[in-house]
């Protein structure tokens, strides 16, 4: 079946949302997304969206977007950074006019916390930066911007499962889709197709990320010959839950909660003496796993899943009923305790992808290290790099990325759609789409799916986790790559057409494959750390070296690797601490 | 930690048009420190290794807020626990020897997709009947300028704090989305930007959860006992008023 759209966005996250609000006031929209719109993973970000509304007290956005830059490790593109922090401003207003429930101060006005790197005055201190609802701030905005697409009339797709680009040359006609609910596939021509698939931290085997997060968008992408930039990044949270994964939100730190170890003693203080607890997230990860290998996490036997506790007891029931209700009742649900009696048993948990798909400031996807555009191709929110975050994002920066660049984005596809004609897309677009899956079905008998994802995570956590050395990677790449050979072999098992989640699972699992190979490349050609990006073998920064992105293009099943300057046109890189 | 084994009868069907049947499984083994949807997933795996097809269940975040998941557990939608969704519901609140009957969400408005997923868009439509906000954003005013007390904001957040998983429509006798519309209402009517439409958006709700199927409000409460996000039913008191007034004194009809 073939559709027509002017713009066809694939993901119905935040970025997807506000990308298709503001180009369905100009152009006819669909959006397609393989879960229902609110369930997208968005709904779950908790603590906040960051803005310098100095509702509390004195901040402004050139704070913002240094503090930005510095906690992405100067790898950041700091005109992006500035657009990112003085749009925010308008963001939030526009959210809050919207419908969206703020928490308040006394007087009315937006509330706002403390997170993570949010400094006053260019690193003096914490600042009150974050505004938020409650702990479902994600939540809130999710269905928000719904409301707000239901009533421009934009057609959702919903359970439509993107898994191939149309292209002619450098200019994108549309994409290849399949319906989860009849089997069938679609093809939709589009003037312009935009990306927000989200994150993909199912590649890790301890993950924060809903099952949904694999990657789709990028791995589309890839295979089509557009470099991933970046892909190297990744964020591990420090507060999972044990052995879950399931975040407690930075938001208990940003309230008073304490990390300690197996002797009570607040370590974050011998790691970052001025933003203890509140330092960037890789900071705090990277000092959790040294004190557990220490053999001062709470068990003490120095392995990897050994825990620390984080401490919220002393910040009283009230505190955590009004301000953390969520989390409280996570903690009775998984846990069985209340954080207002016991510590919470945290580790990292693989989090945020900073890398992803190339794109400019209005979302236009780039294919190479001088800037080219792809026509009529463009990407936001977690599965695109602008890059605002570099080597490491900070708290309440990947809301803010999501409304600000979903919103630019969509309000350039409303300009750009005007000027050209609908590409004509005809049944043979989608031969490549139709020759996978008829090999994904074909009813021969093939190994299922399940066990090369296990061996793929356990893989991604172990050899390209939180520290990384080159003989781990060279590994992780070779066993990556027989992982992928194996996958050739994989057959759906269940036949049946109508709703075939195995088969669902089988693309998610070959998108995420091609990631997590890109990904180890990515991280292995990097002789540095930066950001979250950490070799034991090379553990300075080397600006003289690195201060670039990696694009890394996959072809077939090598990965090229090549660069592209960083913008520092602001403020000059210095060493990072806190 | 230990191990259980327990007897499921799952509701299998097809399709929309199918009859369906419920089937029995016997799940053996599973750790008390399983979730459900990991006991499921357990099942399905023996299920596709036998070369049966899986249950179809939806499910994604696994931490209690896309609103994804949901299914009936021994005639409650969601289980036995308060507050949670089923992805929040753990095998140690079940022993061994136990049958759970697990069925889809079941209501005129929602049709069975295939076994235990259902088709909640329905709830969609009546988000398209007027739960937004239609104020033109294009130069925002300084939000500051329109102060909320944060007694309001709070009561508007609780009602907004609904996941349209569609459990009050499953838990109600008369398979009526009255929560899920007067949580929309409420949450809007208490900011002062939903404040303008906040008559025409009761009625136009309303009427549109009549068209749909949905049924009338009898003041069962079984909604608000089994709403994962304990949604309070004077949301749907607020629904209520905001209806009365707006059908005695607005020009809407």
């Amino acid at each position: 079946m073939i559709h027509q759209f002017d713009t066809v966005i694939v993901g119905s996250g935040g970025a997807g949302l506000y990308a298709a609000l503001e180009a369905s006031e100009r152009s006819k929209t669909a959006v397609l997304s393989k879960l229902y719109p609110i369930r997208s993973h968005t709904g779950a970000a908790q603590g906040g969206i960051s803005a310098a509304l100095g509702n509390v007290e004195e901040d402004k956005a050139e704070w913002h977007a240094f503090d930005t830059v510095k906690g992405g490790d100067y790898l950041v593109d700091q005109a992006a950074a500035k657009i990112l922090t003085e749009e925010a401003i308008q963001a939030v207003y526009d959210l809050e006019n919207r419908g969206l429930p703020f928490n308040r101060t006394p007087e009315g006005k937006i509330d706002q916390r403390r997170f993570g790197g949010h400094t006053r005055n260019f690193g003096e201190g914490p600042v009150r930066r974050a505004c938020y609802a409650a702990d479902r701030t994600g939540h809130m905005i999710l269905q928000t911007l719904y409301q707000q697409c239901i009533k421009n009339e934009v057609a959702f797709f919903d359970e439509f499962q993107v898994v191939d680009l149309i292209m002619t040359d450098t200019t994108c006609n549309g994409v290849v889709a399949v319906e989860l609910a009849t089997g069938e596939l679609h093809l939709f021509a589009a003037k312009a197709v935009l990306f927000a698939t989200g994150g993909f931290g199912r590649m890790f085997k301890i993950t924060s990320n809903a099952y949904a997060n694999t990657g789709d968008g990028p791995a589309v992408c890839a295979r089509k010959g557009i470099p991933l930039m970046d892909m190297e990044f990744f964020q591990f949270h420090p507060t999972g839950i044990m052995g879950l994964g399931i975040l407690i939100s930075e938001a208990v730190r940003g309230e008073g909660g304490i990390l300690r170890n197996r002797d009570g003693h607040r370590f974050m203080e011998d790691y970052s003496p001025t933003l203890l607890d509140l330092a960037p997230r890789d900071i705090v990860a990277r000092s959790m796993l040294t004190e557990v290998r220490a053999g001062k996490g709470i068990r003490g036997d120095r392995k990897i899943d050994d825990y620390l506790h984080l401490d919220a007891t002393h910040l009283g029931k009230e505190t955590l009923t009004t301000k953390l209700p969520d989390i409280s009742s996570f903690c009775q649900t998984y846990l069985g305790i209340d954080p207002a009696d016991s510590p919470i048993p945290v580790l990292p948990t693989a989090h945020y992808a900073m890398g992803g798909i190339p794109t400019d400031v209005h979302g236009r996807v780039i294919c190479d290290g001088q800037g080219t555009i792809v026509n009529g191709l463009y990407a936001a929110g977690e599965c695109a790099c602008v890059s605002v975050h570099g080597a490491n994002r900070l708290g309440t920066n990947s809301l803010l990325d999501l409304v600000v660049f979903g919103r630019r984005a969509g309000i350039h596809i409303g300009d750009y759609v005007k000027q050209i004609d609908m590409p004509q897309v005809s049944a043979a677009d989608a031969a490549d789409a139709q020759s996978w899956m008829a090999r994904l079905t074909d009813g021969s008998p093939g190994p299922h799916g399940g066990r090369i994802s296990e061996e793929m995570q356990t893989l991604m956590m172990e050899k390209v986790g939180i520290y990384r050395t080159a003989s781990e990677m060279a590994a992780a790449v070779d066993a990556l790559q027989a992982l992928r050979e194996r996958y050739q072999t994989v057959r759906v098992q269940d036949s049946g057409k109508q709703f075939n989640t195995d088969l669902l699972e089988v693309i998610e699992l070959g998108n995420l494959l091609d990631l997590s190979l890109i990904t180890a490349a990515s991280a292995l050609n990097r002789q540095e750390s930066r950001g979250a990006h950490s070799r034991e073998d090379f553990p300075e920064r080397d600006d003289d070296r690195w201060l670039k992105h990696t694009l890394a293009q996959l072809a077939g099943d090598i990965v090229r690797l090549s660069d592209k300057p960083v913008d520092t046109s602001i403020w000059e890189p210095k060493p990072r601490t806190y | 930690m230990k191990n259980i084994d327990i007897t499921l009868k799952v509701w299998r069907q097809d399709g929309p048009r199918d009859r369906g049947r419920f089937e029995t499984y016997e799940a053996r083994n599973i750790s008390t420190d399983m979730s459900f949807l990991e006991m499921l997933d357990v099942v399905n795996e023996e299920l596709t290794l036998k070369g049966e097809a899986p249950i179809a269940f939806d499910h994604d975040c696994r931490e209690g807020i896309c609103g994804m998941c949901g299914a009936v557990v021994n005639g409650r939608p969601h289980g036995p626990e308060r507050g949670t969704t089923l992805c929040q519901l753990h095998m140690r609140h079940f022993r061994s020897g136990d049958t759970i009957a697990i069925e889809p969400f079941r209501a005129m408005a929602f049709k069975v997709i295939k076994d235990l997923a259902v088709d909640r868009s329905p709830l969609d439509n009546l988000i398209a009947a007027g739960g937004y906000i239609s104020v033109n954003t294009g130069g925002a005013q300084d939000a500051n300028a329109l102060p909320v007390p944060q007694e309001n904001a709070n009561l508007a957040m609780d009602a907004a704090q609904c996941i349209g998983c569609g459990a009050c429509v499953a838990a109600c006798p008369n398979a009526s989305a009255m929560l899920f519309v007067g949580a929309k209402v409420s949450h809007l009517a208490l900011l002062p930007q939903g404040r303008p439409e906040a008559a025409q958006r009761a009625i136009n709700m309303v009427k549109c959860m009549d068209e749909l199927g949905f049924g009338n409000c009898t003041n069962e409460t079984e909604c608000e006992v089994e709403c994962p996000k304990e949604i309070s039913i004077t949301n749907i008191a607020r629904l209520n008023r905001e209806y009365l007034k707006a059908s005695l004194l607005s020009p809407f009809k």
